[in-house]
């Protein structure tokens, strides 16, 4: 039993750091918030709660993360998450009602606190002992300022050498690591799940879809224009003035025919590469000495050739013996 | 001036062969003259007037139908001759087998012996006492029986010596009887009688065959003599009957007892030298080509062959016509009594001459002059015929019910009548069938007699026409006012005979075959069924035809989905002119072209109409087990031409999105036509069928200009180029399905096969699309394919025996390649190779696949097979094709065996992933469920509740609307595992089956790094790694994952 929980909390520990990596400031926050997330993880998994409700929490502490990085996704998220499962009533009143403890969990925080002071105190001894150790080791890890994936096998490898000292310890190892992984119906980030949500969060509908692009094109013609501003400003910066003599974009293609400005139409090519083919055997050997350059060339091409195919028959007899049998 | 290239080419080849396959005659003399020594040691122990009676073989004896009291006192041997291809320096490996004469004594004989089989019971009793006394010896090893080309009358001994020399496995020495001025040569002519028993109401009809059996034997020390001297001093004749054994040998179909063998060759040979039809100046190849051209040609076969006599005898004219009348094939010895090929039967000469045609236009045609096609390549029974049916006739009487031995044998007596009777039946729709039955391959013993020479299976061969008269239903025979030609038609067919009348006002008998239309390659089964069942008296577990046994793994719900491809089309119809019609867009679409193997009938398992996803739901379809997934089928669009496209490929992209949710807008409100979007995609349902749409953009027309030889002004987007380069391939597919029926099931079957062994990542189907038009192609020295097992068996020897190292594959699909076409593919091939000169394992891609629209081999092969996964590949490949083989041919009737093809070990990975079978978005497509107990059990997965492959009964009675939008497209779990592993584990090499497998093989990628001394913690670390990184891939498909073993730990360098 405590093996499973120091895995648990270190599984958790090593979330917390990765995310305090990337948002400083937010990250304290999170780093409380997930805290109490994790205590009350703890709590229901000494009551023997149900699996359905363990399963809600990381949910809600994701939507906590999420809801922090970008506020204006809340909606449509919420708005998907609904959509992508129409067909059961029950997950969407489970919805709600993560939305409800959401909200109960930001207004209330002091109160919160208070229970959870009130219950550590009528905890037993043996709890004690544990948080402290996870404290102290919370206070290690936060104090190295390097955390390097290297110094992570060099963890695991000592806890493995541990491990190995027993027998015992070896069973409980080999079971555990050939049970280990979950249905995912709990994790968006991967497995079945994600895949399942990517593909219903990749079609919101036509009406949708058409917006973002219209979003992208404005926004790739605004970057366009933008570009070409600086040039000019640029342009302006070294003492030039420029001149702007004409109005709108620059012809590029003529609008009937298709084709590129300064270049020549297909007809046209056609024309002309037919005509170079008619005038190639008027050309073609008209002195003594291209007769013979081409009398040599062909020659030399054959004799090429040849070695080629030589050099190919060793390749092959090398690699394979010419036996019919 | 290029076949001159061609023929230095093939002339080096030619000459190597020859020095693999000629023997060292120094070497061998002694051996041989050993072997021979001993031999005459143990003869000449045997005692004098020794008293020989039939109870040394008394059941030959009596099965062979001698009258009288076989028995003689023994005498010794007049005299001993070497004689065969050793004595003329002929002889080709893996044969080292030399013929010895031994010339049976006069006093042995009786004046009358020539009649009713005496001859041949005093022959084989001879043999016996020989046998007895060689076995006593001690420096022979064993005897062993055998018989003179199948002829089971006239057995031969076979005597392999105590020595043995590493260079000649296999050596022996077979002791041939031979019976010079035994009897009198006018009482054995060819329109004599000379088997009582043989008669024709009541009449005594000539033995001609009975005649030459006894004839041969008399003259086989003249004949040899003769041909001793032809070719004496003369070497390249020597070679060229070498070359000559070697093409003979690699052809099952004429290398049989009815048409050629090591002997006649030599005696053509010998034909042509004697009438100046091939000179001293001539080499081995240039001899060797003209033999096959007077064989495929002449018009002297039909007068007859008559080598030069020896003394002043003139063949008559009365005796040419007789020889004509009573042989299909003349080829008269030079003592003017014997007819050489009095075996060769009229069918195995047209054979013959079939082969020698088509090795002729191979010569002529084919790279290397043909070297590859004629010499190397075997054309055994499952790649020659289309058909193949083996005949189970153990134990049947009806086979000898007249005796075993008449003028001919039983067993080509039976050979003759099942010909006759496939040949009346089957009509035009066989262009040729053969009837061979080596009954005298297995061990054989003379005192086992000759009831016993049936256990061996009689084997048919069918090539077909054409699939068109192949797949005819109905067979219309004789007008009813023609009675005898009606009755016999009647008595021929029996209940099957039906008096129809036709729409033109004919009313005649014919024969109806039923079928459904996805197994119209069935009705010659149910034809050779029925004719074989009805006169001969057989039962279904008697007749093995090999037609229909791999059809299993093309089977989707107990049938062929390949039969409901005409809704397929016509939906694909409805949406090219929806499409065409379109308003509203800002330019208008100006074609359509589907892209998906489906719409080309090249797709294993096309897709069946769904009930969900159509215009209107129809409520009563809903009861049936409705999948929850639908695959999406591709259909390009091309716009009509516009200078206002951006220039950045993504806003190109983008613009193109905009179109196509324009396009489903305006289906969706104007056709009623549902739709569904991605960023990326469009989807569209139409009939049951789910079409994704795609845009080419018009700069892709630029890769047209290429072929006028101007460089594109504006770069093309890979996006564009591959949409381009698939069109070209789906449409020339396209129409080779049309022109090859047989093409689209063939290569279904190969991208099954493929796909079976875990190869999804090596092959793309294109490009396998490409291997099996080859073979429809480029199909010599064989015809085209006309049947599934014939074709796909093909495809897997050309992928185990091509050379893909030094050769590149030239799919020519429309004949538009010329000279320059190709050399600028062997260019292409010659710079891609270079890299792999200077270093090995910088190698791009193993197989080079030019195609008309691809001549650099880029679209399909340009990253894979690698070398190593080209290597995997040829050996599963190599070795289904030994297994396919050897099932054709052998007694296998079991469906297990053929399974086997199909079925992959699990084994050969470094690690393995089990998948959840009912997790699969199509898991009725999974061939065999595939399980592990071996290796370390690394880890465990649960199922995932979200997905399943079919939708509740709880979906199905939500409204439409809702099911539509609970329907997913082109939604396939293992994909996105796969991309899964491909971008975050470097490491792992996945094998899979993208059809439907639920297992992925893993192999570790080899390290680069050179560093060969690392720190104890390092290795620590990297040992416990691949536990770690399983662990790792489990997580990453959670819900889907079932196990994960890990088989073998990566080694590092």
């Amino acid at each position: 039993m405590v093996v499973v929980y120091t895995k648990i909390v270190f599984l958790e520990v090593t979330y917390l750091i990765s995310k305090v990596e990337s948002f400083n400031w937010n990250g304290l926050e999170l780093n409380y918030k997930e805290e109490t997330v994790g205590k009350k993880i703890q709590r229901k998994k000494n009551e023997k709660v149900s699996n359905v409700e363990l399963s809600e929490d990381p949910q809600a502490a994701q939507l906590q993360a999420k809801s922090s990085e970008k506020p204006n996704r809340k909606k449509i998220q919420k708005g998907k998450e609904i959509k992508s499962s129409p067909a059961d009533g029950k997950l969407s009143g489970k919805m709600k009602k993560r939305k409800e403890k959401v909200g109960n969990v930001d207004i209330s925080e002091p109160i919160l606190e208070a229970i959870s002071t009130e219950k550590v105190k009528e905890k037993k001894g043996k709890m004690n002992k544990t948080k402290k150790k996870r404290k102290a080791e919370e206070i290690t890890r936060s104090s190295v300022e390097d955390l390097k994936r290297e110094s992570k096998f060099k963890k695991s490898n000592k806890k493995k050498k541990m491990d190995m000292t027993s027998k015992k310890e070896n069973k409980i190892e080999e079971e555990e690591d050939v049970y280990q992984i979950s249905s995912g119906d709990e994790d968006c980030t991967r497995g079945m799940k994600k895949w399942v949500s990517d593909y219903y969060e990749g079609r919101p509908g036509l009406d949708e879809l058409q917006k973002r692009i219209d979003d992208f094109m404005t926004a790739h013609e605004e970057r366009l224009e933008q570009e070409k501003q600086d040039k000019e400003a640029k342009a302006a910066e070294g003492g030039w003035t420029v001149v702007v003599h004409h109005k709108g974009r620059k012809k590029t293609t003529e609008s009937e025919t298709g084709t590129a400005v300064g270049s020549f139409s297909q007809a046209a090519l056609e024309d002309k590469i037919a005509k170079k083919k008619q005038s190639e055997p008027v050309a073609h050997g008209f002195y003594r000495f291209q007769r013979r350059d081409a009398q040599r060339n062909e020659l030399l091409a054959l004799q090429s050739k040849f070695e080629e195919d030589k050099k190919r028959i060793q390749q092959l007899r090398a690699a394979r013996r010419f036996k019919p049998f | 001036m290029e076949a001159d290239t061609k023929t230095d080419s093939r002339t080096l080849k030619v000459n190597d062969l020859l020095k693999d396959a000629r023997l060292d005659y120094d070497s061998l003399r002694k051996l041989v003259d050993d072997t021979v020594s001993s031999i005459k040691e143990a003869i000449d122990g045997i005692p004098e007037k020794f008293q020989v009676t039939s109870e040394l073989a008394p059941s030959f004896v009596e099965d062979i139908g001698a009258d009288k009291e076989v028995e003689f006192s023994f005498k010794k041997p007049n005299g001993f001759n070497l004689c065969g291809s050793y004595s003329i320096c002929g002889m080709a490996k893996p044969d080292t087998s030399v013929d010895l004469l031994v010339h049976l004594p006069k006093e042995c004989f009786y004046e009358k012996d020539y009649m009713n089989h005496r001859y041949h019971a005093k022959r084989c009793l001879y043999l016996c006492v020989i046998e007895k006394h060689l076995l006593s010896s001690s420096s022979i090893e064993k005897v062993v029986w055998s018989t003179l080309h199948n002829e089971a009358r006239k057995p031969v001994l076979v005597v392999f010596p105590a020595k043995k020399l590493d260079q000649f496995p296999g050596f022996s020495i077979r002791l041939i009887p031979s019976a010079t001025s035994l009897f009198s040569v006018a009482k054995l002519s060819i329109s004599r009688n000379n088997v009582r028993s043989v008669t024709a109401d009541g009449v005594p009809e000539p033995t001609p065959t009975y005649n030459s059996s006894i004839l041969e034997d008399m003259f086989l020390e003249e004949n040899s003599e003769f041909l001793k001297k032809t070719f004496s001093e003369w070497k390249e004749l020597s070679d060229a009957l070498i070359l000559l054994k070697i093409w003979a040998r690699q052809r099952s179909s004429i290398y049989v007892h009815d048409c050629l063998n090591g002997f006649l060759i030599s005696v053509i040979l010998s034909y042509l030298a004697t009438h100046s039809k091939i000179n001293k100046a001539l080499s081995a190849l240039d001899i060797f080509r003209v033999t096959l051209d007077f064989i495929a040609t002449s018009k002297l076969w039909e007068r007859g062959l008559y080598l030069p006599p020896q003394s002043e005898i003139r063949v008559s004219k009365e005796e040419k016509m007789q020889f004509r009348e009573l042989f299909p094939v003349v080829i008269c010895d030079s003592s003017t009594f014997v007819n050489l090929a009095f075996r060769m039967t009229s069918v195995g000469f047209l054979e013959l001459q079939d082969e020698a045609s088509l090795t002729l236009k191979c010569m002529e045609k084919l790279r290397d002059g043909g070297f590859e096609e004629i010499f190397m390549t075997k054309i055994d029974y499952p790649v020659k015929y289309d058909h193949c049916i083996r005949l189970q006739l153990k134990g049947k009487t009806a086979v000898s019910l007249s005796g075993f031995c008449l003028d001919k044998e039983c067993w080509r007596l039976y050979e003759q009548k099942v010909h006759s009777l496939l040949l009346e039946g089957l009509g035009d729709r066989a262009k040729s069938i053969r009837v061979v039955w080596r009954n005298t391959n297995q061990d054989w013993h003379v005192e086992s007699g000759l009831s016993v020479l049936d256990r061996e299976p009689l084997f048919i061969g069918i090539s077909v026409s054409s699939t068109e008269k192949a797949y005819r239903t109905v067979d219309i025979g004789p007008d009813a006012e023609n009675k005898i030609e009606a009755l016999r038609f009647r008595k021929f067919w029996g209940e099957k005979s039906d008096l129809r009348r036709f729409k033109d006002g004919r009313i005649s008998e014919s024969t109806v075959w039923e079928t459904q239309q996805w197994t119209k390659h069935l009705i010659m089964k149910q034809i050779v069924e029925y004719i074989l069942k009805r006169h001969l008296s057989l039962t279904s577990d008697d007749i093995v035809q090999l037609v229909d046994q791999l059809d299993f793994s093309l089977n989707y719900g107990g049938k062929d989905p390949i039969s409901l491809s005409g809704n397929l089309v016509q939906a694909y119809e409805v949406l090219s002119k929806c499409l065409r019609e379109i308003e509203g867009i800002p330019l208008k679409v100006s074609s359509v072209q589907s892209l998906d193997s489906a719409l080309r009938f090249t797709s294993v398992f096309p897709p069946e109409p769904h009930p969900v996803a159509c215009e209107k739901i129809d409520s009563r379809r809903l009861q049936k087990l409705i999948p929850s997934c639908i695959p999406a089928m591709e259909v390009m669009i091309q716009l009509e031409g516009s200078g206002n496209w951006p220039m950045d490929d993504l806003a190109v992209e983008k613009t193109k999105s905009a179109f196509l949710l324009k396009i489903a807008e305006s289906l969706q409100n104007v056709k009623g036509i549902p739709c569904t979007a991605t960023e990326d995609n469009v989807d569209v349902f139409i009939g049951g069928y789910a079409f994704r749409l795609r845009i080419l953009h018009e700069r892709g027309l630029s890769l047209v200009k290429r072929e006028i030889g101007v460089d594109p002004v504006k770069h093309v987007s890979s996006t564009d180029k591959m949409l381009f380069i698939r069109s070209q391939h789906a449409s020339m597919i396209n129409g080779l399905q049309g022109r090859f029926p047989v093409y689209a099931p063939v290569a279904r079957l190969a991208k099954r096969w493929v796909s079976a062994h875990l190869f999804s990542g090596c092959l793309a189907e294109e490009a396998i699309e490409l291997l099996v038009a080859y073979l429809f192609l480029t199909p010599l020295p064989l015809g085209v394919p006309s049947s599934r097992i014939n074709g796909f068996l093909r495809f897997l020897r050309l992928l185990a025996d091509y050379e893909w190292m030094f050769y590149p594959l030239i799919v020519d699909i429309n004949n538009d390649f010329g000279r320059n076409d190709e050399k600028e593919i062997n260019d292409n091939f010659m710079s891609s190779r270079k890299g792999y000169e200077e270093d090995k394992q910088n190698i791009s891609s193993a197989m080079f696949l030019a195609a008309p629209y691809d001549k650099a081999s880029e679209a399909w092969t340009s990253t894979s097979p690698n070398l190593l996964e080209q290597k995997r590949l040829v050996a599963y490949a190599r070795s289904s094709a030994n297994v396919l083989s050897k099932m054709v041919l052998q007694e296998h009737n079991d469906s297990v065996q053929w399974e086997c093809l199909f079925r992959t070990p699990l084994n050969n990975y470094d690690a393995v992933i089990l998948l959840h079978r009912d997790k699969l978005p199509y898991p009725r497509r999974l061939l065999f469920p595939s399980e592990l107990n071996q290796g370390k059990h690394v880890a465990r997965g649960k199922a995932s509740r979200l997905f399943n492959p079919f939708m509740s009964p709880g979906d199905l009675k939500r409204s439409h609307e809702e099911l539509k939008n609970k329907l997913m497209v082109d939604f396939e779990p293992t994909k996105c595992l796969l991309s899964g592993l491909q971008e975050e584990f470097g490491t792992l090499k996945p094998w899979y089956d993208h059809i439907g497998g639920d297992a992925i093989g893993l192999t570790w990628n080899k390290h680069n790094s050179k560093k060969r001394e690392r720190d104890e913690e390092e290795e620590e670390e990297e040992e416990s790694n691949p536990m770690e990184m399983l662990k790792a891939v489990g997580e990453m498909g959670k819900g889907l994952v079932r196990d994960i073993y890990l088989l073998k730990p990566p080694r590092f360098v």
